[in-house]
């Protein structure tokens, strides 16, 4: 009796904290899982029973022209976002750490206040800006305002990767005669890479994702949160969004992953590997 | 190093190069941040005090406070304030009461799951928001499969309607939106603890309460404050959530604002109140700022 009782005391906790993590991931996925399996029902009605496996909600969606036009946009306004930001938001992490001049502090407090303003109050204001000096609201707008929004974050991941690393090993490669460019090369790029990797997968997230702003700040064209809005305030629920949010939710899974098997590989050589991916991973925590 | 070949200093540059290298740097993000942030944000706070077209406005700027005055004493948006303070706390309560020991199994549990654990969390906040919403209302609806399966159970032989278009559905759906930056704050600060404190503080007599009361808390407070900082915020400026599972009980100041701005057309009273939900958003920043340096400084 005595041992048992020990031995259930000593793996309590254990059991405990499994339980707590299995509830947490259920509540997390479970219902997103739920909106895939139901994809694949074969019924108008989104609730049991179940009425058999179909895949005719994917082909009705592929044939959807709103549908495949909203899911376009958002990548080609994501991608742009994606790479404009790493560009500005890496030379402006460049020149916050490295130089020195004055207006310093306001220009990394104005991109400080930009990653604290709720996107609500960014996208109306987007929104009454554009009506004030007569611009119509169209995906080029939705880019901006993304942009905006977005550079400041690759500002903040790729500091905090600049500024880990020491600068020493910059002065060391320039007293060891290579060039500026040469020591940009060898030196700086190996070393935050990994940071700007990170930063542009979640500066591509946060475009893809971004509603508030494609909301406030769209005109005809939709981006697809956008879409799936619309179509939730119209009507009661769909299978073809189930469709729809399937694909998307499996591709955000896919990403994710193989960002994270890519990342593993380029920190590799690190010996604090799992911390440098650790901190990577919840540097985007806005 | 330096001892053998001291290079003569450069020359001092002129003034005017001195610029030039922040300018290459700064230059296209600052201008970019001036236009379209900082440019809106005025904008929006002239809009906010000048006498709408609606109001009789001339067009030319008239400087009033009526847009504010209005959105204050309008009762209707008092009780919309008190509805979005109560959703967005008990959003807020509920994620810190799961985050907390979520947290602690992570940081001095989880062993080699650690990693896949957090990244399980980072999955979660890059899924689509509007896909997460949709899940939970299929899930949550009328005939949705939550109330199928207790009626089949046996538990009720009505779908509860509460379920969903109710404030409950919001706290849900919001709690389960900002999980990550609610834990991971949470456990950087626990990462930071040295785990020989907790062995200290059993062999001085302290029960699993008082240890997490009198050592784990303290330490873990500045932690707790930035995901207040991270996650509060957006939570009560949240209108898609409410939008499409709140109906009318949950409804939101989100909802108030996106209904001046684009249902009634009224941009001044729109401008007003975003300004309102920015002040408090401000205010809120400083306070958890403040409490979250106070508490470093202590510990």
């Amino acid at each position: 009796m005595r041992p048992l009782a020990h031995r259930l005391r000593r793996r309590l906790p254990g059991l405990a904290g499994g339980i707590l993590v299995a509830f947490v991931m259920v509540v997390l996925f479970g219902p997103v899982l739920m909106l895939a399996l139901f994809s694949f029902n074969d019924s108008s009605i989104i609730s049991l029973p179940w009425e058999g496996f179909t895949t005719k909600w994917y082909e009705e969606a592929w044939s959807n022209g709103q549908a495949r036009d909203a899911v376009v946009n958002s990548l080609i306004v994501a991608t742009i976002v994606m790479v404009l930001s790493v560009v500005l938001g890496t030379l402006a992490a460049w020149g916050l750490t490295r130089l020195r001049f004055r207006g310093r502090g306001f220009i990394a407090g104005l991109n400080g206040a930009v990653l604290v303003v709720p996107w609500l109050i960014i996208g109306v204001a987007g929104l009454i800006f554009f009506s004030e000096i007569g611009v119509s609201l169209s995906l080029e707008t939705i880019t901006l305002m993304h942009l905006v929004v977005t550079f400041p974050l690759v500002v903040a991941i790729v500091s905090a990767g600049l500024v880990r690393f020491q600068r020493s090993l910059e002065e060391a490669a320039i007293d060891l005669g290579a060039t500026q460019r040469q020591m940009l090369r060898y030196v700086v790029l190996p070393q935050v890479g990994p940071s700007i990797a990170a930063a542009s997968i979640f500066a591509f997230a946060w475009s893809f994702n971004n509603f508030e702003i494609s909301f406030f700040n769209g005109g005809f064209e939709q981006t697809f949160p956008v879409w799936v809005f619309s179509i939730l305030r119209q009507s009661e629920n769909l299978p073809v969004v189930n469709a729809v949010s399937t694909v998307i939710a499996a591709a955000q899974i896919l990403a994710v992953f193989g960002a994270w098997a890519l990342m593993k590989r380029l920190t590799r050589s690190e010996g604090e590997g799992s911390e440098t991916l650790t901190g990577l991973l919840t540097g985007g925590a806005r | 190093m330096e001892s053998a070949t001291i290079p003569a200093p450069a020359p001092r540059r002129p003034r005017a190069h001195r610029w030039l290298r922040p300018l290459a740097f700064l230059g296209t993000p600052t201008a970019l941040l001036l236009v379209l942030f900082l440019g809106p944000m005025l904008v929006m706070l002239g809009v906010a005090f000048d006498r709408g077209l609606l109001d009789g406005g001339q067009g030319a700027f008239n400087l009033t406070l009526t847009n504010f005055s209005d959105v204050i004493t309008d009762p209707l948006y008092r009780e919309v304030a008190v509805t979005t303070f109560e959703i967005a706390t008990a959003a807020m309560l509920a994620q810190l009461l799961v985050a907390v020991p979520l947290a602690y199994v992570i940081a001095f549990k989880a062993g080699r799951w650690q990693l896949p654990i957090l990244l399980f969390l980072v999955l979660a906040d890059e899924l689509n928001p509007m896909v997460r919403i949709y899940a939970w209302r299929m899930l949550l609806g009328r005939e949705g499969l939550i109330n199928e399966g207790l009626m089949r159970i046996g538990i009720t032989d009505q779908p509860i309607d509460a379920l969903l278009f109710s404030q409950f559905a919001v706290t849900l759906v919001l709690a389960t939106s900002y999980i990550t930056y609610t834990v991971i704050p949470i456990y950087g600060a626990m990462k930071a603890i040295d785990a020989n404190v907790f062995e200290a503080a059993r062999d001085l007599g302290a029960g699993w309460w008082t240890t997490t009361r009198r050592v784990l808390l303290p330490l873990i407070a500045p932690g707790i404050f930035v995901s207040l900082l991270l996650v509060y915020i957006p939570l009560f400026t949240d209108f898609a959530s409410p939008a499409l599972v709140g109906g009318t009980s949950g409804y939101m100041l989100g909802n108030v604002v996106n209904d001046l701005v684009l249902e009634s057309g009224d941009l001044n009273r729109g401008a007003a109140m975003s300004i309102i939900m920015l002040v408090l958003s401000a205010l809120f920043a400083l306070v958890a700022y403040r409490l979250a340096r106070i508490n470093r400084l202590e510990s």
